[in-house]
């Protein structure tokens, strides 16, 4: 077994090389950590005008200029996270999050997951006082506050 | 029922060709060795890719992503190195017949602290940097670990009792353990792993949302599980069955030396070589938990096969009161210590004190007129055990035999006397047998002496 460093080198590089030559032409990743990529889109019936969601939610028309404000960054233990929320007159009519960032994967898949779930709560709300989505209480407190602090900026209730 | 008398024939054996003769033991082939050399350098190669491109720029600046980053990596690659510390012990055949189970323990135990001090740096690393990209404290992150991450706890408990072996596994405190303790608590090595799996999968970045490294992933540890259980396990199992071993015969050979002769069913079709060696458990309810490593002190005799130990520990010490009628099961045979690592012709054959049984079911595979030399060594003349057997089977193959009997300074093997003994030296294999301290004094003055590489064989008794 004269040479075995060789051979064992040979094949470190050899799978070092194979691997990153498929990452090259494998898709991109499934999770999507961008900006603005989370909050919106997640669920196109709670946009005004886009279909009957948000007006079979609420009988009253949003009305007034739209204003967006954004939310202070909250640390959650697993990251950080803060919301945009836009308004007309004081009915919520968005919510997205231009800034999610966790330690590691499984908390960043956790809360994609999670906010669509916490977005069309606060939708139907009509405000941040929402029940905690079981499993990621931490997340659901996080973007409760960030939208309050939100809502305390352009002060509604 | 004498095993002397059916040794007889096989100190002559090439004479009586129509003696139906045993199966050949399976030829070593290096260049499987070779390639799973070659495998295990692409996983690793592989797995540090893995932890590489699952990084991104923007990621390794962010708060803690330094650290997360060197705690993948980490982690990757020991739980890597891990799997092949499995793999190194998990018995398979055609790498063990061209390394030797010594060779792959020592590959082992040199290994050993890698992959330990490589997953408690991921625990550190991990923990510093989840805890700086959550701006929280280390020792409060490692409050939020243990409790609200999947299987990180399981995880952390396995981490323990890795740390735990290793600590018990370094030289200073090991040597003041029995060897069996020793041996029994580092089994838990695998209960660690099993725990650890579940957290990688859950938790690797190379692995959440990737089900294509997760299928690869589980695989490898699956196909690594079931290869141990084979060789490890069920191979034994069967080959005992199959065998039937019990104890036939306890002989004294020697001051503190016995014989243990066993019989058993199908012996004809056992393809063993001379020079290998089986581990041994005899079913007696103060041995039946522990397995040792004994070679066989001649090739067998169907229906017999015999084993010579010497009285160094508790357990081969006790082998002397074994009674006749003890189920045996065995585990093996293991070695490359055997004809088919000799490169040349000739050969020239040393052993110092009960290393001499290796030697002596060795020479029985050597050919007739093959004109080995062999070299004794003991340092009284009652050591010289079945010295009778080994001088008639010499004969036989119109060798030489020498015996050095007397301490170092009085039967010195050195630069000078070995020559002298043996004038052909470099023309030689060189197959060296004994005490560890014993075959590396020789190996090293053979290599001063110009004998290559290549041509030194060898199997220390590790106590």
């Amino acid at each position: 077994m004269k040479r075995a460093a060789w051979y064992l080198i040979a094949g470190t590089v050899a799978g070092f090389a194979g691997v990153l030559g498929l990452h090259g032409r494998a898709a991109p990743p499934v999770l999507v950590a961008g900006p603005k990529s989370t909050g919106g889109g997640a669920s196109p019936a709670a946009t005004p005008g886009a279909g009957g969601g948000a007006r079979a939610s609420g009988p009253v028309q949003p009305t007034g200029p739209a204003r967006q404000v954004n939310g202070v960054v909250e640390q959650y233990g697993y990251g950080e996270l803060s919301v945009t929320v836009t308004v007309r007159g004081s009915q919520i009519t968005n919510v997205s999050v231009p800034l999610l960032r966790t330690a590691e994967p499984y908390s960043q898949q956790l809360a994609v997951q999670v906010l669509p779930m916490l977005k069309s709560e606060v939708l139907r709300a009509g405000s941040a006082r929402i029940y905690a989505v079981t499993g990621a209480t931490y997340t659901s407190q996080a973007y409760a506050d960030s939208i309050q602090s939100a809502l305390d900026k352009l002060h509604i209730k | 029922m004498s095993f002397d008398s059916a040794l007889a024939p096989a100190a002559r054996r090439g004479k009586r060709r129509q003696v139906p003769a045993r199966p050949d033991s399976p030829r070593p082939r290096p260049a499987l060795a070779r390639a799973g050399l070659v495998l295990a350098g692409t996983g690793l190669g592989a797995v540090t890719a893995l932890a590489v491109t699952d990084e991104t720029a923007s990621q390794l600046a962010a708060p803690g992503g330094a650290a997360t980053f060197l705690g993948s990596l980490t982690g990757l690659i020991g739980t890597y190195l891990a799997l092949m510390m499995v793999l190194l012990v998990s018995r398979i055949p055609a790498i063990e017949r061209v390394l030797g189970q010594d060779g792959l323990l020592r590959w082992h135990r040199r290994l050993a602290p890698w992959p330990i001090s490589l997953l408690a740096a991921h625990a550190v690393f991990i923990t510093v940097g989840y805890a700086q990209a959550a701006r929280s404290g280390t020792w409060h992150e490692v409050g939020v670990l243990l409790t609200r991450y999947p299987d990180v706890l399981t995880a952390t408990i396995g981490l323990g009792i890795m740390c735990f072996i290793g600590v018990i596994s370094l030289r200073a405190i090991r040597s003041r353990l029995r060897r069996e303790t020793w041996w029994l608590v580092h089994l838990y090595m695998y209960l660690a792993l099993a725990i650890s799996f579940a957290h990688v999968l859950a938790l690797g970045p190379s692995f959440v949302g990737h089900p294509l490294t997760r299928i690869v992933w589980s695989v490898a540890w699956a196909a690594t599980a079931g290869l141990v259980l084979c060789y490890r396990f069920g191979l034994p199992v069967v080959r005992s069955l199959r065998y039937q071993l019990v104890v036939a015969e306890v002989r004294r050979e020697g001051p503190e030396v016995t014989s243990v002769i066993c019989s058993g069913r199908h012996l004809d079709k056992l393809a063993v070589a001379g020079g290998q060696f089986f581990c041994w458990r005899f079913l007696t309810p103060r041995l039946w938990w522990q397995a040792h490593p004994y070679s066989l002190s001649a090739l067998p005799q169907p229906p017999y096969l015999r084993l010579t130990v010497k009285a160094v520990g508790d357990h081969s010490a006790s082998l002397a009161t074994l009674r006749p009628g003890t189920k045996v099961v065995i585990e093996g045979p293991y070695g490359a210590f055997t004809k088919h690592a000799q490169q040349g012709r000739r050969a020239l054959l040393m052993a110092a004190g009960i290393g001499v049984t290796a030697l002596r079911s060795l020479l029985e595979d050597l050919p007739r007129n093959s004109a080995p030399v062999v070299l004794l060594r003991a340092s009284r003349p009652e050591d010289l055990v079945l010295a009778k057997e080994v001088a008639e089977l010499v004969r036989y193959r119109h060798g030489r035999l020498h015996e050095l009997v007397g301490s170092r300074e009085e039967a010195p093997l050195d630069e000078r006397s070995l020559p002298q003994l043996v004038p052909d030296l470099r023309q030689r294999d060189l197959y060296v047998c004994g005490p560890e301290g014993f075959v590396a004094g020789m190996v090293d003055l053979a290599k001063r002496l110009g004998v290559p590489d290549e041509a030194i064989h060898h199997e220390a008794y590790l106590l």
